[in-house]
């Protein structure tokens, strides 16, 4: 039995760095020397490692540092703005039965549905009214717009799962409804908040198509847009464009690494069993 | 990123515990009316104002010196003559179900596999989750490199393991970059289908298959009579969800092929963008944006039916 478990242990392990194969030759194709990618056979482990396309294409590319620097502008506030709008109404569907809850939960679920392209056509065309176009706030906006549909109904399970009695109880504390929202409710869905901040993340990080078509300056656009200009500029030059590849990943990775149970918990716990 | 399976299941959820008291009823929209506000203005909006830009000749120049010119249905009877429009579509069906074809294999091996306790089993499944949360352009760019005709990983291994006998340019002809796309946005997919069928698979009682073994029914045989019918359900969820997902893909192919070589992998997400922001016909994008929109909104209609009566037994 015991030897039969680690046997399957092994072909677990087998079985992800099988999967994981790409997420790795991105990262040593990153720590080669430019010309080495094009040794035949290819050279599996780099050698030796250089660090030499992160100081090339990473930290001495101005571009680079501003479309990092312009992503965290946007993940950020997109971030909160999604918590923000998205707690109170989570709670809102999941604790009293209002007319208009199946509605709202419709309109949650099939906007996120919808191709992010037939939003951010309409979207450029109304944001060039209000002078949006090519501003952080319009990328915040329309980021929003992608995880708070997610985040609201990903969120409500947990909210459903609060006790009523210790609502009632701080009701009857004299606590108003929303300071027992506030002070009972929020600590008990900690793992649901963090989870959805989690996703939130990994979503408005890793987003393109808005920062495509809405961002059109250099100094506003995003990271995964400065990879995509990166691709036309140096089709082939792949130390680069893998490492500015790993650096995009890495923020996802390092979050996924260290939240990774709440996240998994929360897809599939409240998946498809309930 | 995806939770329509969770909450289709939440939303009738019965909680009876709910209403303590009745009073002041209107703070109660206080709670969730900024959040519907938001989403109206921006996906309601956009989405209404989408099919009106679509009734329009709308040119980029027109548009911003605030001269369109209203043309009715003309957009729609020109975009449905348009052969690229037809093309697109076939694309995106093809890619379409070859993805979710392709996400399922992988997914129901994974969650059969997953389904067994081991050791560090939670840390091995966390890992091949990552390919689901990576950036998709991060994932479509490493796809780009492996699959490069000159130097790319994966004609090295076929080349070693005597499967091709010459370097194959995936992403220089039609089929074959067809085939890497899908490859990619399956290999990004899989953890996703893999999760939901791993759920389904818990859900079946241990006891079908004891009795089943008692009977003298080998793994196949029970998996065929027992697993496999167990699990349609979810697997329509999986294949619902996946079209969805799957067909309003946008990132992953720009990033490979642009949509090319020609238009071998122009689905009707890059079409609808190159009208758009290449051409900059706004009015055409808007009318192949509406257009689009039937299939993915007709299979949700069909979801949300199907997932409202499961939860009505």
């Amino acid at each position: 039995m015991r030897t039969r478990n680690l046997g399957l242990s092994a072909a677990g392990l087998v079985i992800a760095v099988i999967y994981l194969i790409p997420v790795y030759w991105m990262v040593a194709t990153s720590l080669k020397e430019t010309g080495d990618v094009f040794n035949s056979p290819p050279d599996l482990v780099p050698s030796p490692p250089t660090l030499a396309a992160y100081s090339d294409a990473v930290f001495g590319d101005s571009a680079v540092l501003q479309g990092i620097w312009s992503s965290t502008i946007i993940t950020i506030p997109t971030l909160l703005l999604t918590l923000a709008l998205a707690v109170p109404a989570a709670y809102g569907l999941a604790r009293f039965s209002l007319r208009i809850n199946g509605i709202v939960m419709l309109l949650m679920l099939a906007a996120q549905m919808l191709p992010t392209i037939s939003l951010a056509l309409p979207m450029f065309a109304i944001f060039s009214d209000y002078g949006l176009v090519d501003t952080y706030a319009g990328l915040i906006i329309a980021n929003t717009s992608l995880a708070l549909p997610f985040a609201v109904v990903m969120l409500r399970p947990y909210m459903l799962a609060i006790p009523q009695d210790l609502m009632d109880a701080g009701l009857l504390d004299g606590c108003t409804g929303f300071r027992a929202f506030v002070k009972i409710g929020l600590p008990l869905v900690q793992p649901g908040l963090v989870m959805v901040a989690t996703l939130t993340f990994v979503m408005t990080w890793g987003e393109f198509v808005f920062g495509l078509t809405l961002a059109t300056s250099d100094a506003i656009q995003p990271i995964t847009v400065v990879l995509n200009r990166f691709v036309a500029q140096f089709g082939t030059q792949w130390t680069n464009l893998m490492a500015v590849s790993t650096i995009i990943a890495i923020p996802i990775v390092v979050i996924f690494v260290l939240l990774q149970r709440y996240v998994v918990a929360g897809i599939s716990e409240g998946g498809i069993k309930d | 990123m995806t939770s329509t399976v969770q909450t289709a299941r939440a939303t009738t959820q019965a909680s009876p515990r709910r209403r303590p008291r009745p009073k002041r009823h209107w703070s109660r929209y206080a709670y969730i009316a900024p959040a519907v506000v938001f989403v109206a203005a921006t996906t309601l909006y956009p989405l209404y104002y989408n099919i009106s830009l679509s009734l329009y000749d709308a040119p980029i120049q027109k548009f911003l010196a605030g001269t369109i010119e209203f043309v009715g249905l003309a957009n729609y009877a020109e975009e449905l003559r348009n052969p690229e429009l037809w093309a697109g579509l076939r694309v995106s069906l093809i890619y379409t179900v070859a993805t979710i074809a392709l996400m399922y294999v992988i997914g129901l091996a994974l969650a059969v596999f997953f389904n067994r306790k081991f050791v560090g089993r939670n840390a091995v499944r966390a890992a091949i989750f990552l390919p689901y949360i990576l950036p998709s352009v991060v994932a479509a760019n490493v796809w780009r490199w492996i699959l490069d005709g000159s130097y790319g990983l994966a004609n090295h291994a076929l080349m070693s393991l005597g499967i091709i006998d010459a370097p194959v340019f995936w992403l220089g002809q039609g089929t074959s970059a067809l085939v890497a796309v899908v490859l990619a946005t399956g290999w990004t997919m899989a953890p996703f289908a893999m999760l939901l069928l791993l759920a389904g698979l818990q859900n079946i009682p241990k006891g079908l298959y004891e009795a089943a073994s008692l009977d003298g029914a080998g793994p196949l045989t029970r998996f065929r009579a027992i697993t496999l019918p167990l699990l349609r359900p979810v697997s329509l969820v999986v294949a619902l969800l996946g079209f969805i997902y799957t067909f309003r893909t946008f990132d992953t192919i720009f990033i490979m092929t642009k949509g090319g070589p020609g238009d071998a992998t122009t689905v009707l997400p890059i079409l609808a963008y190159n009208e758009a922001f290449v051409n900059f016909e706004l009015g055409s994008g808007a009318t192949i944006n509406t257009l689009m929109l039937v299939i993915p909104t007709v299979l949700a209609l069909f979801y949300f039916r199907a997932t409202r009566s499961e939860d009505a037994q």
